[in-house]
């Protein structure tokens, strides 16, 4: 391209409401105004302020919360099991740590989160260069759905919660509200985590269009080639038939000499599709949609029979120069892929903690309620299994497909190696097998998996062991209560027995022969419970 | 040996590199000038001078082989008089094993429990006999090494004066946490021992402080050792480190700015540094492997007597803290606590030494696919690493039972859990058993 490149329209474009959102509730301490005017995160004093001030205020009226509603739990402190108690203790604070994580780790990252989106800017613009298009306009349509999503799923659970389960006569069960505000900050935190993953993951995607765009106009090149050459002169399409592929760039320049100045129109005018067809698409996200985002390298839509396809794998040494930059702007996503991984590192980890420990904490909960015992006074939305079974799924839910994303990110990213190889297959050059076979030697080496600290890959692998961790935690859990709540019925069972003989034993105590009667009754009564 | 002084090498080191980069147009010349300099190289220090303390301790119980200093760059065997010391010692070492075995059956070494319950007394005749087999075997394994280690260190060494010679460097060690954990190792057993013989009532025989004395020492030189295990894999890491670094000059990133012909004269040294880079990466995978070989099957008894340790302790922390009776014994909570504290440390050092050193060994190739070769001559040169290096995993493990890097320090923890929600289920059904027994037999 000739012409001055435009600026890609970054993608923190799309990121306006969700910025002005999490920058009220407190999420992340960048600087308004100047995200407003020129689209970039910087680091803001007033806003780390703010932010530390809201996480004072969500700390202390989380405690206030835990405090005025743990008067039911003095109770269940004197039935219940320490261990029981003392887990739930940490299951109440889990949340509000997994808040902390968030918003002390995104005070840290403050810079960084900005250099983050310029280094994702810049790969934009490269890949622009080569003619390769990333349509970021689906991306807040996404954030949109996901926001829309937390909100109906935080309010139901709180509203249905409240109404049903809280006692809000009193004016102290408002504090009630101050429950969601962990899990709706965590999941803003993380929607932004999300999508950007997203958006490297299009990236990705988009490298790999573009490979495989280039193998079918390769193909339309060809058949076009041996169809057209066909006609004319038979005496070519025999040899073309004959000969090995690697001499249809011969073809093609036998073509050219007899074509002459026709196909060269046609071509500028194939040309031209692919210049306009970004433009058309760059207007379009800037909002204005009056066409449909069209790929420039997608087939045409209506192929013109005799049109002159044009082919960039027949030049070998044309091609290299792309594919070797579209290596290094893969390299380049998944090294901004690592640094993400490496921001968001401890938040994921503690949303995963979070999330199995709640996950297995509400379904024990959830079965104790049904056998009518105590549970926690914040954990009250397991006694309807309803609500339950939302909160679960939008726990899991926010687990999984972060886990998926990550999961399908690093497969996007290793399909680069299969399309690049399509690439040397169609062309059948030894010249472009050895590029294709040195770069995709060094795609090998580029990895980008996304762990959590290095403790574990997030993976469907990390998934399955999860699921399973938290089938066997719910058995063992649940075996133990059964044996516990047969024990316990064992001895209260023996108190009553104990209790009515001790009023017998009063009622009958007059003189020596009490003690003896005393032991008779007991005794007697004790048999049944002895079977 | 100030915590600054690593920094300020670092410095002196980076900057150096950077003469050297703009000087890239004639290696020949810096080279020599290195070998001129290499004279004044401290001829007289002694090698592995960061873990200077604890090879001394090491040597001094026979674990290590007092081996003799050839140069600044070679060790020799170990003499007569030091062999037959080693042998000694270890000797000593076995004998007091022995001992210790027979003392424990008499009744003399029952005293030792500090015993709540019957179980508990198990617990820590396990754990007695765990720490004996570890250290048994870490003697065994270190006496059949010996050669294996010195051969190491030589190769250390020699890789070394290879950096001194091509590039002025001297790589640091950077192995000062060593003298840190020695003290920690030394304080936590210490303590140990204080409350341990502090708890102990009636008379006390001079056979129970060989006893608790022996079994300190023997806790703390197999702490010692891994300790020293890691220290390697941090040397190991940082040639890993300093390839890599210079490896990372030839990326891309590095190029953007640069005009043609700048780019040219930086890619003109490439061929030559890319040998030396294989060649060295290739040493060093040898000696990590070796590493490997001489350490991993002590590494493994460690950790399976770390992972049931640290399980009791923790049991018996949230016995003690969960104690109906209200009575917590700030004792056994102190040792319980002591214990955890040296374990974790260790457990921790250990895995991310490991996970350190595989990291920055497999990070090399990807370094290099970001070397951007023009000519075919340097694309032929990545490809032969690349392809060499597309199934090699490195990986340090514990006798090929499994890798160790973070994730061990993950799975070892979330196995811990498991095994401390069973433990203490059953111990609140043994509880209301009992309770119910008490109210049955009122």
């Amino acid at each position: 391209m000739s012409q001055v490149t435009p600026m890609v329209q970054p993608l923190l474009l799309q990121f306006q409401q969700l910025f002005f959102l999490s920058k009220v509730v407190g999420v992340l301490p960048q600087d308004l105004t100047k995200f407003r005017h020129k689209n970039v995160l910087e680091k803001s004093r007033n806003g780390m302020i703010y932010m530390l001030g809201m996480l004072a205020l969500y700390v202390g009226l989380y405690n206030l919360l835990i405090y005025s509603f743990s008067e039911e739990d003095r109770t269940l402190k004197a039935t219940q099991s320490t261990l029981t108690f003392v887990i739930g203790l940490f299951l109440t604070y889990i949340g509000l740590i997994m808040m902390a994580t968030d918003q002390v780790t995104a005070l840290f990252n403050q810079g960084k989160l900005g250099e983050l989106y310029e280094r994702i800017r810049v790969v934009d613009e490269r890949l622009y260069r080569e003619q390769c298009l990333v349509n970021n306009s689906c991306i807040a349509k996404r954030i949109r759905i996901m926001l829309v999503m937390t909100i109906i799923f935080e309010l139901f659970i709180l509203l249905t919660t409240y109404i049903e389960l809280v006692d809000y006569t009193q004016w102290l069960s408002l504090l009630w509200m101050v429950s969601a505000i962990p899990t709706f900050i965590n999941t803003l935190d993380k929607i932004w985590f999300a999508v950007s993953l997203f958006a490297l993951k299009e990236r990705f995607e988009a490298i790999n269009a573009t490979l495989e765009d280039l193998v079918t106009e390769h193909e339309k090149f060809q058949t076009w080639l041996t169809g057209d050459a066909d006609a004319p002169e038979p005496h070519t399409a025999d040899s073309s038939e004959t000969q090995p592929p690697q001499y249809d760039s011969n073809l093609e320049y036998l073509y050219k000499e007899l074509g002459g100045i026709d196909i060269g129109s046609l071509r500028g005018s194939g040309g031209k599709n692919n210049k306009v067809a970004p433009i058309a698409h760059s207007l379009n996200s800037f909002g204005e949609s009056i066409q449909t985002p069209r790929k420039p390298h997608q087939p045409n839509p209506n192929p013109m029979m005799n049109m002159a396809h044009e082919s960039e794998l027949s030049n070998a040494t044309k091609v290299e120069e792309k594919l070797n930059n579209l290596c290094q702007v893969h390299d380049e996503i998944c090294e901004i892929g690592k640094a993400m991984n490496g921001l968001w590192s401890y938040p994921i980890l503690s949303l995963m903690a979070y999330g199995f420990l709640i996950f297995t904490a509400q379904l024990y909960f959830l079965y104790c309620a049904t056998r009518a015992q105590s549970i926690p006074s914040l954990f009250r939305s397991a006694k309807n299994p309803f609500i339950t079974v939302i909160v679960l799924v939008y726990t899991s839910g926010k687990c999984i497909y972060l886990i998926y994303l990550s999961w399908k990110t690093s497969l996007a990213s290793k399909r680069t190696g299969i399309s690049l190889h399509k690439c040397g297959v169609v062309a059948d050059d030894n010249l472009l097998y050895e590029i294709v076979n040195h770069l995709s030697l060094k795609l090998l080496n580029h990895s980008v998996d996304f762990s959590a600290c290095g403790f574990f890959t997030l993976d469907m692998e990390t998934l399955y062991g999860v699921s399973g961790g938290i089938t066997s935690y719910l058995i063992i859990l649940i075996q133990f209560n059964l044996a516990a709540q047969q024990a316990k019925d064992a001895i209260q069972s023996f108190n009553s027995f104990n209790d009515t003989a001790g009023l017998v034993g009063a009622a009958t105590e007059f003189g020596n022969e009490s003690s003896t009667l005393y032991d008779l009754v007991t005794t007697t009564m004790m048999t049944p419970s002895n079977y | 040996m100030s915590p600054n002084s690593w920094v300020i090498e670092m410095a002196a080191h980076k900057s150096r590199l950077q003469v050297r980069r703009s000087l890239s147009p004639h290696p020949h010349a810096l080279g020599s000038d290195a070998f001129v300099r290499s004279p004044h190289a401290p001829v007289g220090n002694p090698v592995f001078e960061d873990i200077g303390t604890i090879l001394s301790v090491l040597k001094a119980s026979g674990l290590l082989p007092i081996y003799e200093q050839v140069s600044s760059f070679e060790v020799g065997p170990p003499t007569r008089t030091n062999e037959f010391y080693s042998f000694f010692v270890r000797g000593v070492v076995h004998a007091l094993t022995i001992f210790n075995i027979y003392s424990l059956m008499t009744p003399n070494g029952a005293k030792l429990f500090i015993s709540l319950r019957e179980t508990d007394n198990v617990n820590q005749w396990i754990e007695l006999l765990l720490c004996i087999l570890t250290y048994t075997l870490t003697v065994f394994v270190c006496a059949r090494n010996t050669k294996c280690i010195i051969q190491i260190m030589n190769e250390i060494l020699k890789l070394d004066q290879e950096v001194l010679r091509q590039f002025g460097v001297a790589l640091s060690n950077n192995c000062n946490f060593s003298i840190k954990f020695l003290l920690l190792i030394a304080a936590c057993q210490a303590y140990i021992i204080f409350i341990r013989i502090h708890v102990l009532d009636g008379v006390i025989t001079p056979t129970t402080y060989i006893l608790i004395g022996f079994y300190a020492i023997q806790n703390g030189l197999t702490a010692t050792y891994i300790v020293f295990a890691s220290a390697l894999l941090r040397i190991v890491c940082i040639r890993f480190q300093f390839v890599n670094r210079l490896l990372n000059g030839y990326s891309y990133a590095q190029l953007l700015g640069k005009s043609r012909r700048q780019l040219q004269s930086h890619m003109e040294s490439f061929p030559e540094d890319s040998l030396f880079i294989y060649r060295t990466h290739n040493r060093l995978l040898r000696i990590y492997k070796s590493i490997n070989e001489c350490c991993s099957l002590i590494i493994v008894c460690f950790l399976g007597y770390s992972f049931y340790t640290v399980t009791t302790n923790w049991y018996n922390l949230f016995v003690q803290i969960t104690n109906n009776k209200g009575v917590i014994s700030s004792h056994i909570m102190q040792w319980c606590l002591a214990w955890l504290c040296l374990h974790t440390a260790l457990l921790t050092l250990l895995s991310r030494s490991c996970g350190a050193t595989t990291n920055e060994a497999n990070i090399t190739s990807q370094i290099l696919a970001r070397v951007y070769g023009k000519s075919k001559e340097f694309q032929n040169i990545i490809d032969k690493f690349l392809t060499k290096s597309i199934k090699q995993e490195v990986q340090f493990t514990a006798y090929g039972f499994f890798a160790i890097d973070n994730s061990t320090l993950f799975k070892i923890f979330s196995a811990v859990t498991t095994y401390l929600v069973i433990l203490i289920q059953f111990k609140q059904l043994e509880d209301s058993k009992l309770e119910e027994q008490l109210q049955e037999t009122n």
